[in-house]
């Protein structure tokens, strides 16, 4: 492979040169899988049988000599919070353990009307509660560079999944870094969608006005030709918006003329080397011919506190749906339906979805609505004005995706608000709505791949990834580090 | 705001949890932590915007019209069948 290629473009023309079958293909990812997830824990459920019949499907088109659409054939991945029709979808929570969904989610019926592969669902923190994986139920993804290292949450699963090359891309969702964090920390491409960009219909909630799903991928024209498959208005989602132009074919053109905004709070408190690598892509941006401006966006200190009132408090209603009566885990023992009730919620969550469920019910209760959960909302108003403001002056924002690299797997935070933290440079985009792409930058003194976000104004993917793909052209040989895992062809 | 295990025990049950008395110092100690933090918001003024939702969505309305709903035996496959075409729970006195 050379340079910034896209992976799917290249798998594409394999198979429509007939130098090798998708069946092919796909038995290499699924031999791939079950030499190393053992090692990455990045799938919790593979699904071989269902992965070749696609593939065979594709197969016999080749044969018929019809044409091929770029996704079709090539094996992915979804995180185990995107509901699959006959396929055990967990969120990764004792309480969802053995429920098989009897619909698709949106985003997964587009892919299969594409003839994606899937090859399985993989791992992530309980109910996207977590920032390292380590609260899933199945224990947590480790990262393909370092396996004392976590792959990052919640889509951990994807990130350990892609980077391992385990799967040419995956779905994971984002509510408040959630694609964008395990990307960071594992060398690769994450988009997070504007709100509304991409149907959440079957994507199992936590905190809906934040949620999205979004594309996790090897280089940046992957993502854009993910992003163009499944961005679009359904009617299964309200808040989903009509249909808008595509990305994948606007990437070229030059960054002359670009505005990049510099919120100068987000360099605070970022580790030096994070620090280093994001000015030297600043550097590097000046050089292509953008220009730089400098603001500050102080509103951003209390981003973390707002999203974790605000994504709870969603969360704990939510959440309020697992009773143990229609699917899922129901305790053994009880002796009245709210016993039954109790105790089931009791033994099927974990320590971390029962906290933000406590978090969220505390701050929506009465007597503190009006001081937290309304003041939050508030609050929500004045960021996402903050950055409508900011997006007068600059075409996008460029921040780090997360304050440092990827945790060591024992690192203990000396409290929950500790590891609440790492979140405070994506948690804003959430609550603005807006879209943010995190790429690699470079890599710490143990090789561990720094990210850089690039953040949108509504609806304008095609900026980010645009300028996300001039960054990866021009410094490809210094970011990108080819793991030698398999599969990668 | 402090918060006390009290607190906590009544937001358990408004939650339908339940929390083991092994459990409560921990987490008591746990969300005072995170309500402290949460508190930080209070810290500014009465300034901040009002707000409604995010991307000026607005409600979707349209008229009711009968489409065909899932089939219950497939709805109740997640319940092991489910009994005589329902959910199941045990009967307790």
């Amino acid at each position: 492979m050379q340079r910034n290629e896209s992976r799917i473009r290249r798998l594409h023309d394999l198979l429509t040169r007939k130098e090798l079958s998708c069946t092919e293909l796909t038995q290499k990812y699924i031999d791939q899988i079950e030499s190393d997830n053992a090692r990455l824990n990045a799938y919790v459920n593979v699904t071989p049988a269902q992965a070749l019949k696609s593939a065979q499907e594709v197969d016999k088109k080749l044969h018929a000599g019809e044409k091929l659409s770029l996704l079709e054939g090539i094996p992915m991945t979804l995180k185990d919070n995107i509901s699959t029709e006959g396929i055990e979808t967990t969120c990764c929570s004792n309480i969802l353990k053995g429920y098989v969904p009897i619909y698709d989610a949106t985003v997964w019926k587009t892919l299969k009307a594409h003839n994606a592969v899937m090859l399985g669902k993989t791992n992530m923190d309980e109910f996207a509660m977590g920032s390292s994986c380590d609260t899933s139920c199945f224990g947590g993804a480790l990262n393909p560079y370092n396996q004392a290292h976590v792959a990052g949450g919640s889509s951990g699963g994807v990130a350990s999944a892609v980077g391992g090359n385990l799967a040419v891309y995956g779905l994971g969702s984002d509510t408040g870094g959630s694609i964008r964090q395990p990307a960071s920390f594992c060398g690769l491409v994450g988009l997070k969608p504007t709100y509304g960009a991409v149907s959440r219909y079957g994507l199992i909630a936590y905190a809906s006005s934040l949620d999205q799903i979004g594309p996790i991928t090897s280089t940046v024209e992957d993502a854009a030709l993910v992003f163009d498959a499944i961005s679009g208005k359904d009617e299964m989602d309200s808040t989903s918006s009509g249909a808008r132009e595509t990305t994948a074919d606007k990437l070229n053109g030059d960054m002359k003329g670009l505005r990049i905004g510099i919120a100068r709070e987000y360099f605070e408190g970022i580790r030096d080397d994070v620090k280093a690598a994001l000015e030297n892509a600043i550097k590097t941006y000046e050089h292509m011919g953008a220009e730089i401006v400098y603001f500050n966006l102080p509103i951003l200190k209390y981003a973390l506190p707002v999203y974790y009132i605000l994504a709870c408090a969603e969360a704990s209603s939510n959440l309020g749906r697992y009773d143990g009566i229609r699917y899922g885990y129901r305790a053994q023992s009880y002796n009245s339906v709210h016993e039954m009730i109790c105790k089931t919620r009791s033994e099927g969550f974990g320590a971390e979805v029962k906290r933000r469920i406590l978090l969220g019910t505390y701050v929506l209760s009465s007597g503190y609505y009006d001081a937290y959960y309304k003041k939050a909302q508030n609050l929500r108003g004045t960021i996402v004005k903050a950055f409508r403001s900011a997006f007068e002056t600059c075409d996008i924002i460029l921040a780090p995706t997360v304050p440092m690299t990827a945790f060591e797997l024992n690192f203990t935070a000396k409290d929950q608000v500790e590891t609440y933290l790492t979140d405070i440079c994506t948690v804003p985009i959430n609550i603005a709505g807006l879209p943010a792409v995190s790429i690699p930058c470079g890599f710490d003194a143990k090789g561990l791949p720094i990210g850089m976000q690039l953040i949108g104004n509504t609806f304008c993917e095609t900026t980010i990834l645009k300028a996300a793909y001039h960054y990866e052209s021009e410094k490809y040989a210094e970011i990108y580090k080819e793991l030698d895992l398999g599969v990668r062809l | 705001m402090a918060v006390t295990k009290e607190e906590i025990l009544d937001i358990a049950l408004l939650s339908k949890l339940w929390v083991d008395e092994s459990e409560l110092d921990k987490l008591t100690e746990d969300m005072a932590g995170i309500i402290a933090f949460a508190d930080t918001i209070n810290a500014v003024g009465e300034s901040a915007e009002d707000f409604d939702n995010i991307n000026n969505l607005s409600n979707v309305f349209r008229e009711d019209t009968v489409v065909p709903s899932y089939d219950r035996s497939l709805i109740l496959k997640n319940v092991n069948g489910g009994e005589n075409g329902y959910f199941p729970v045990k009967k307790r006195m």
